[in-house]
Parts: C-alpha cells; structure tokens; sequence
C-alpha cells in the first residue's frame, strides 16, 4: 500500500511538478530535426520537455564517426532558440554525427535519445530568390516569363548542387494552384493566361539528393488586357 | 566513342550515378520498412565498410581542390571495388527474408547493370584524361560469398552492404557532378 502511495505521489510529481511545488530533474528533450540547406553546414533543433520547476539549460554534444572525441555544440545563437549551428569548419560529410542533447537543472541531467545523421541525407535548400514575372510577347500573344536565381548558399557552379524546379501559379480569387516542373532551367514561359487576370506565383528548388525547399513567398502579376487588341485586329 | 565530347560523356555518367545512388536510396527504404530494431543495434558501424580505407574528400572546399583525374580515380575505384559485393547481394536476394523480396531483387539487377554501364562509361572517359585517372586503389571485398544463414544476420548484412553502398554512390555522383561542371565551363546555364 504504501508503494502505491509512493507511486502516486511520484506520478503526481512527473506529470505536475510545478502546480504541486514539486520540483524534479528536467524532462527528456527530442532532437526533431536537421538540416542542411546547402551541403555545406548544417543545423539541428530540438523540443524541450518540462524544466522540472527549475532553471534548465541545454548542451549539445556530438560524436563523429571514428572518433572517442566528444564535442559540445560549437554555436547556440545562428540557428535561433533550441538549435545548433555547424559551420563549415565544423561540418563534414559522408560521416555520421552522433548527435545527444543534455537538459541539466539543479536536480540533475536527462539526455535525449541520441540522432545519427550524415549531412548528405538532410539537404533541403533555401527557397530560390529574386523570383521576377514579366508578360513578353510572341506575334502580338502576350505571356509570362518567370525568371529566379537558385538560392544564394547553395553552390550551384561549381555542381557542387544540383537544383531542379517547380513552379505554380494561381490566378486571384481560384484555390487550385497550377504546377510547372522546369528542371534546372532558371527561366519558365506560361501561356494562356486570362485577360487581365491577377496571377500569384511562386517557386520552390530540390537538390539533385535532398527534399523540396519552402517555396518562395508570392509574386504577383496583372495580365494585360488583350482580347480587345485582338478582336480589333481582326475587324480591320 | 572517340568523337564524343568528354563533356558530353561525363553527362550521361552523371545521369547513371544519379539513377544509382537514387536506387540505393529507394532499396535502403523498401530494406529499412521490414528491418528488425535489434539489427539497428548490432548493426555494424559504417567504419566497417570495406570501402573505408580509401580517402576521399570530406567537404566541398577539399573536393573542390581535387583534380579531375583524381576525382574520376576515386570514382572509379569506389565503382570498382563494388564489383563483387554486388554479386554477393544479387545471388543472395532470393534467400532474403522479406515481404518485398521480388522487388529487391529487380533493383538490385538494375544496380548492377547500372554500375556495369557506368564502370564501362567512366574507363572511356579516363582514356581522355591524364595517366592519373587510369590509377584504380584495390579495395577487396572480404565479407565472403554469402549474407550468413539466420533470418537475422542476413537481414543485417543486406542493410549494412546498402548502407556503404548508399554512401559510396552518392560520393560518385557528387565527383562525377563536379566533373561535368568542370567541363560544361563553356555551358554555364547547366551549373
């Protein structure tokens, strides 16, 4: 009877240290995710679980493969809050990092699961920039040129990248959203679009080996109105 | 082949070592989805892979200090010294216990045929480039002629093969990536 009582209270403890003004060790982090958006340095975040009650931090460890080396995190500022930053000194590939977040209060430490991550299985690129529509014309037709630059890290010239694109585009007022794939060009033309139309566009990029980055935030374009210029063509 | 240009050549390479490591990928997974959590831990750290040994570079500034004819030696020697473990893995497939058995065994034919082609394409390209790219390193393959007898240690075995693998394909991918760039200087809309 009094082991129940025992584990009641320690129940109580873990799940509302804070409300019964007990206070405990922190609780386990989880390493969610890494990233890299360029091949070349990468970030890792994690989720935070309780304090206990008590002032918590956080360290970052890692190990790389073949070697005893334990590292602490080299930057806890350039990926925001909960994340570590590699840089590239600190960052290299076709080798698993061995990766443990430690939460440590006056009570004591609880670690993470520990992540085994090569960098080469986590790219995802930055969105691709400078997204720019201009409405060209071919024998009196209007249509739309969508222009983008790959994203400024990711070191497309030298191949050390490979991108491909996807373009979609909506016109104001519709939900579905039209997809063009444009391979590893930086230039796609859209025909057929409505005169005078509002037409939202975006763009998004994927590594030769790696996942689809975010696309771009929205450009928009008035089409120009031309059935009018058109229909006068042919009455003359 | 002799009037072909080597940029030319070093397009379509890239285009099979792409295909193979994103075979290596998708064998990975259909293994991964049927793989037991204990063989996660006994596992063999990838260390272990026969292909270790050799030094290639860690990251973008290293490789980018290569020479070509070097880059294509490291890549022909990776290529190379998966020659044999293929044929372990493919004459051992259909002993493989799992559900998606016929499809690994389709892809692992198709990553063999895919290495052979790619092997044969990047010979032709090393006799365009200086004596460095003929030099091949000997990485032998001691892991034996089968994946062991226990579901177990067969399962194992397959995972940690494609695992190096896996590994290895994406290094030849990123070499072969950096070759084209290298020789598509005059093309730069493609790099």
């Amino acid at each position: 009877m009094r082991n129940v009582q025992e584990l009641t209270w320690l129940l109580l403890l873990v799940l509302t240290p804070r409300t019964k003004g007990g206070l405990s060790r922190p609780g386990k982090p989880t390493l969610t995710s890494c990233r890299s958006p360029e091949k070349e340095t990468f970030t890792c975040w994690w989720q935070p679980a309780s304090d206990g009650g008590l002032p918590t931090t956080y360290a970052l460890y890692y190990r790389k493969e073949n070697s005893e080396i334990m590292y602490e995190c080299p930057d806890y500022f350039t990926g925001g809050e909960n994340s570590c930053f590699f840089n590239k000194n600190n960052t290299s590939i076709w080798v698993n990092y061995n990766i443990t977040v430690v939460a440590t209060n006056r009570l004591g430490s609880t670690f993470s699961d520990s992540v085994d991550v090569d960098v080469v299985y986590i790219v995802q690129p930055n969105p691709p920039e400078n997204v720019s529509l201009s409405v060209m014309e071919d024998k009196g037709w209007p249509f739309l040129r969508v222009a983008w630059a790959p994203p400024r890290k990711a070191d497309t010239r030298s191949g050390w990248i490979t991108l491909i694109y996807e373009l979609r585009i909506r016109s104001e007022g519709e939900n579905e959203w039209e997809t063009h794939v444009a391979g590893q060009q930086k230039l796609f033309n859209i025909f057929s679009l409505r005169s005078g139309g509002l037409y939202l566009v975006q763009v998004r990029c994927k590594p030769d080996h790696g996942f689809w980055s975010d696309w771009s935030s929205p450009s928009q374009i008035r089409f120009p109105e031309y059935f009018h210029q058109e229909k006068s063509a042919w009455i003359v | 082949c002799s009037g072909v240009p080597i940029g030319d050549l070093l397009e379509r390479a890239a285009q099979h070592s792409d295909k193979l490591y994103s075979l290596s990928t998708t064998l990975t997974h259909d293994l991964d989805s049927h793989f037991p959590p204990m063989g996660r831990m006994i596992m063999p750290r990838p260390s272990a892979c026969h292909t270790s040994s050799l030094q290639t570079p860690g990251d973008k500034e290293q490789a980018l200090q290569v020479s070509e004819s070097e880059l294509l030696s490291l890549a022909r020697s990776l290529l190379q010294a998966w020659a044999d473990p293929l044929v372990v893995l493919s004459s051992s497939a259909n002993t493989l216990p799992h559900p998606a058995q016929s499809k690994i065994i389709n892809k692992i034919h198709e990553l063999q045929e895919h290495s052979k082609n790619l092997g044969d394409g990047l010979n032709i390209i090393s006799g365009k480039m200086d004596p460095t790219a003929q030099t091949i390193s000997s990485l032998p393959y001691r892991g034996g002629n089968d994946v062991g007898q226990d579901k177990l240690s067969k399962l194992i075995k397959f995972q940690f093969l494609l695992s190096c693998f896996r590994r290895d394909s994406h290094k030849i991918d990123s070499f072969l990536k950096v070759l084209r760039c290298r020789a598509a200087k005059t093309q730069p809309h493609l790099c």
